[in-house]
């Protein structure tokens, strides 16, 4: 008996011995599995909600949530039946999230930070409360979408709020807005000027200071030494949002670290300046509704700057988009303060330059290096020459469509590219133009897509809305994707993570095959690009080169270039993204799906660190096996039937109980041999297991350094040696198994039902690996997940752990589906060490996908169904 | 396609939901698609409106404050029997599609549905409205 086996047997003796059957203990684990399976379908559903293809009102939200919270409080005690437990970290853990979750739909948001300052590193638009909209847009345009930004943090509407009652500002405003009558202009007039002033000579309360400290500091680590200089700007409730207040919030540039609490307090004083007062006043803002977030980001050294709209507000230029351009710092140009270049630029790529006028620049703006901006001359052959050569243009069209086309609406982006050449988003914002007149612009949309050819519609499933146009790029399976045009629509076969890389240079996404929950999909909604999957036509109908418009929000696919869809698109009123409804849905959405327990060997693997309903789903899943098999391995005296060896030529190490006529093999015999076997998701596992060939009886080279790194992780059920086989277990029936299969490095657990009613048929497959560094588990995770996505399963992959589901399939299928999970199994007992390469991936995945045809063939007959039934 | 399609008066829709995200989706999706849409979040001003304006469809939440919405169904076939009405809810029941049906009602969906399911079943809704009157 080795160490690791011994500490085993003496823990065990903590473990109580069980007080009910094994046969009502199992009923409790299968219960879990259902639940658990339930929980991941409401999930999947939630997801598909977000992809645009649904309307569903609060309704609907509030009735999902109480469904999975429902199912998540049973699951938990289930898992108190079966490990006689009252665990009560987990219903702690349960009843936090649900109150977060009822929060939630009450319309309180729950403020998860209330820090006065934040990184910008950590800011999306779900934040626009604690930062502002300009800061949290600029948070999705750093961290959603990749784009180079300026390093920088923001200071809360919460020190906002904090500094004001500090000051005793609240009050006091109230008061002078009572008294004033609404009409004497010069006695608003003085009134914002003493709130201004009030708010110069206030105080910044010690916790705030203190925050922005811990913050500089931080930058400053991470910067290469030199003095950090700062650009200070507002970022409001509402500012950049529906009301643009363009202008009308101060921004200080050029700011050093002493410099940062006058030019807060300065910015700070901007939200009461008149013009900006007046105009919340006449919008009907209430003064509750008035918060100042403020900006802190280091300057970009600006050798050109500027200003680019998606949408040009000419109405002489149909479909183009406009740059205006100067040397040195932004405001020359926004501000309008000194002649600049403009270039009218085709919206479509490859977006030529349609027109390019140039000014004649004799100064320009730039930090003055005692502090602050200053103006001066640019040099004589600089002053007539074009600001922007053609390859910054093409860099700019593409990133302000990239931006466009993420918020599905025109956009007013200010931007600089520094001396060598990086360019910078430094803010974007909503565009408001209407290009056409709204009742021409109905009939041309009528026109447009009652005249248009539809290739196809109504197919598939849509990931994500939206309306794309341009050029169909079809990819092979083996392309490289090294040529993937940018603005091209990717058209595909599968499904594949692969497609990542080209995420954001296509406009838009159709496969043939392929799931609405994978990781494509997942991938396809964060960046927003249209997508419909699973449309089974799409490499038929097209083909590299064709001009097409995808309309995914009603999932039709039109011949042709059709510009009025496009326009409707980006010029409509709310987008959907952006609804209340929306929002709250992905908010509930991260509070139960988000998956952070992926380790069960890590420290961190415990009730009390679930944080979603998906982490306390996970840790009793994993709980509730180990139980099954700690009780069918030590009390076997409990069982009411005698489990029975399988006697195999693979070395499976393989118990099987038979609850209910799955074998032909007398109760009391103690072996049983593969042809006794009945249920058929038993027997076509391990036919696909055998026939396939697929277990590597070759020995495999022990890669030490692969070997090695497993020790780093602690010890867990997925640690054994290459050769050892675990005590495996299978729990089956006439229809159905429950399989828990240690192989290797290896962790299996199977469970299906296969009979003859169609709508119980199921299979859920998860696949836990050990061993190996990062980047060869995640190569494994790939190949497993592309497998199973090309046979039709529902996948999810976190880390190590993968997840395949499919139900209600014809027996037939069904059991073809099955053989391969065998192949699989036996295929990647050893595969890790192959890994070596991304390129091995896409080998082994034609390789197996080759070998597994032969043995899983189904008559054309049978036929297929629907990738997922809606009920 | 006939030179004068658009000389042609559009089918026009009316959309009664008490959740207003349910007529922001519909609209744009049904102007897309080319038909003449109006949208409602409180009964009464739905039934103001289809006392002085004939509809050729009408798409209505059941479950709303104030009339709901089998009660407006009613009357709307009440003023125009030839209106095709087509029932969207989030509490679908067998009783409450039998008694929709029974009011007149087309077509019975439940939400949360597909857009294009949606704009489908009008299609198929004008469809037999065009072979019923001629």
């Amino acid at each position: 008996m080795n160490v690791i086996e011994g500490l085993k047997q003496f823990f065990r003796f903590g473990s109580p011995q069980p007080t009910l059957p094994f046969s009502v203990l199992f009923k409790k684990f299968r219960s879990v599995l259902e639940r658990n399976n339930c929980i991941l379908e409401l999930m999947a559903d939630m997801g598909d909600k977000l992809g645009g293809d649904y309307v569903f009102d609060r309704q609907y939200v509030v009735d999902i949530s109480e469904r999975v919270s429902d199912l998540v409080f049973k699951l938990i005690s289930d898992l108190c039946v079966m490990n006689q437990c009252e665990n009560v970290d987990l219903f702690i853990a349960f009843e936090r999230i649900n109150y977060e979750i009822q929060e939630e739909l009450a319309g309180r948001r729950a403020f998860p930070l209330t820090r006065p300052a934040i990184l910008l590193d950590e800011l999306n638009s779900d934040l626009d409360d604690e930062a502002g909209n300009k800061f949290a847009n600029l948070g999705d345009i750093r961290n959603t979408l990749g784009m180079p930004t300026m390093d920088g943090f923001v200071i809360t509407t919460k020190a906002f709020f904090d500094f004001m009652s500090a000051n005793g500002l609240p009050g006091y405003i109230e008061h002078s807005l009572a008294a004033w009558d609404k009409k004497d202009e010069r006695a608003f007039d003085a009134i914002c000027h003493e709130v201004r002033q009030r708010i110069l000579k206030g105080t910044i309360p010690r916790h705030i200071v203190s925050n922005i400290n811990a913050m500089l500091d931080i930058l400053k680590a991470r910067g290469n030494g030199g003095p950090l200089v700062f650009a200070v700007r507002s970022s409001a409730w509402g500012e950049d949002s529906e009301y643009s207040f363009a202008g009308q919030y101060e921004s200080v540039l050029n700011v050093t670290r002493k410099g940062i609490p006058d030019a807060y307090r300065r910015v700070i004083a901007g939200t009461y300046a008149a013009e900006a007062w007046r105009y919340r006043l006449h919008r009907g803002y209430q003064e509750s509704e008035t918060a100042m977030a403020v900006g802190c980001q280091l300057m970009a050294e600006a050798e050109v700057s500027g200003a680019m709209y998606t949408y040009a507000p000419l109405p002489q230029q149909r479909e183009a988009m406009v740059i205006s351009a100067a040397w040195g710092l932004g405001p020359a140009v926004v501000g309008g303060e000194a002649e600049s270049d403009t270039f009218i630029l085709d919206r479509h790529p490859p977006h030529m330059v349609l027109s390019a006028e140039t000014g004649h620049k004799v100064t320009k703006l730039v930090m003055d290096p005692s502090g602050g901006t200053v103006w001066v001359d640019v040099a004589g052959p600089l002053q007539d020459k074009p600001c922007l050569p053609e390859e910054y243009i093409q860099r700019l069209a593409q990133a302000a469509m990239m931006i466009e086309s993420y918020y599905k609406h025109p956009q007013d982006v200010e931007w600089a590219f520094d001396g060598k050449g990086n360019l910078y988003i430094l803010q974007s914002r909503p565009l408001n133009v209407r290009p056409n007149q709204p009742e021409d612009h109905r009939l041309n949309i009528e026109q447009a897509t009652r005249s248009a050819q539809v290739l196809f519609s109504g197919k598939g499933s849509v990931v994500q809305g939206g309306v794309a146009s341009g050029k169909v790029y079809v990819a092979n399976e083996d392309d490289d994707l090294n040529d993937f045009p940018y603005g091209a629509i990717l058209v595909a076969h599968y499904t594949s993570p692969k497609y990542s890389r080209v995420m954001r240079k296509a406009r838009g996404i159709l496969t043939d095959i392929g799931s609405p929950t994978g990781h494509m999909a997942t991938l396809a909604r964060e960046y927003r690009v249209p997508t419909v999957v699973n449309t089974g036509v799409a490499t038929k109908v097209l083909k590299t080169g064709d001009e097409v418009t995808l309309d995914a929000s009603q999932n039709v696919l039109y011949e042709g270039t059709i510009r009025e869809l496009t326009q409707f698109e980006i010029t409509q009123g709310e987008v959907f993204e952006e609804s209340y409804e929306y929002r709250l849905l992905r908010r509930l959405f991260k509070k139960v799906s988000l998956l952070h327990l992926f380790d069960p060997s890590s420290e961190d693997f415990k009730a009390s660190r679930c944080r979603t309903f998906h982490d306390i789903t996970r840790f009793i899943h994993e709980k509730a096996v180990e139980k099954l098999i700690d009780l069918s391995e030590n009390f076997q005296k409990y069982h009411d039937r005698t489990p029975k060896r399988l006697e195999s030529v693979l070395p499976l190490g393989l118990m099987i109980i038979d609850v209910e006529n799955g074998t032909s093999a007398l109760p009391e015999a103690k072996t049983l041999k593969v042809d006794q076997i009945v249920s058929p998701p038993m027997k076509a596992f391990l036919e696909g297991l055998s026939e396939s060939g697929m277990w590597e009886t070759d020995p495999v080279s022990v890669d030490l350094g692969s070997f090695m790194s497993s020790f780093t992780r602690t010890f867990s059920s997925s640690l054994a040696t290459p050769e050892k086989v675990g005590r495996n277990l299978a729990v089956i029936s006439k229809e159905y198994m429950n399989l828990h299969l240690r192989l290797g490095y290896h962790f299996n657990i199977l469970d299906a039902y296969i009979g003859d009613v169609l709508n119980d048929n199921y299979i859920y497959f998860r696949f836990l690996g050990g061993v190996s560094d990062f980047i060869r588990r995640s190569r494994r995770a790939r190949f497993i997940a592309e497998v199973l996505e090309r046979h039709d399963f529902l996948v999810e992959v976190h880390g190590d752990l993968i997840v395949g589901r499919l139900k209600k399939l014809p027996k037939e299928r069904m059991v073809a589906k099955m053989k391969v999970l065998g192949g699989l199994v036996g295929y990647t007992r050893q595969l890790d060490v192959s890994m070596t390469s991304d390129a091995q991936v896409e080998f082994h995945l034609a390789e197996f996908m080759q070998r597994i045809q032969t043995i899983t063939e189904v008559s054309h007959d049978v036929p297929m169904c629907e990738l997922r039934t809606k009920d | 396609m006939s030179p004068c399609a658009n000389c042609a008066p559009k089918t026009k829709i009316l959309i009664l939901d008490d959740e207003p995200i349910v007529g922001k989706r519909l609209k744009p999706a049904f102007q897309k698609a080319g038909y003449e849409v109006e949208t409602f979040t409180d009964s009464a001003s739905a039934m103001a409106r289809v006392e002085e304006q004939v509809f050729d469809i009408v798409i209505t939440d059941l479950k709303m404050e104030g009339t709901d919405g089998m009660h407006f169904l009613a009357r709307v076939k009440e003023l125009a029997p030839d209106t095709g009405v087509i029932v969207i809810t989030g509490f679908a029941t067998p009783e409450s599609a039998k008694e929709s049906f029974r009011k007149g009602a087309y077509d019975f969906v439940a939400k949360p549905f597909k857009l294009s399911d949606i704009v489908d079943t009008v299609r198929k809704l004008e469809e037999r409205r065009r072979g019923g009157a001629g």
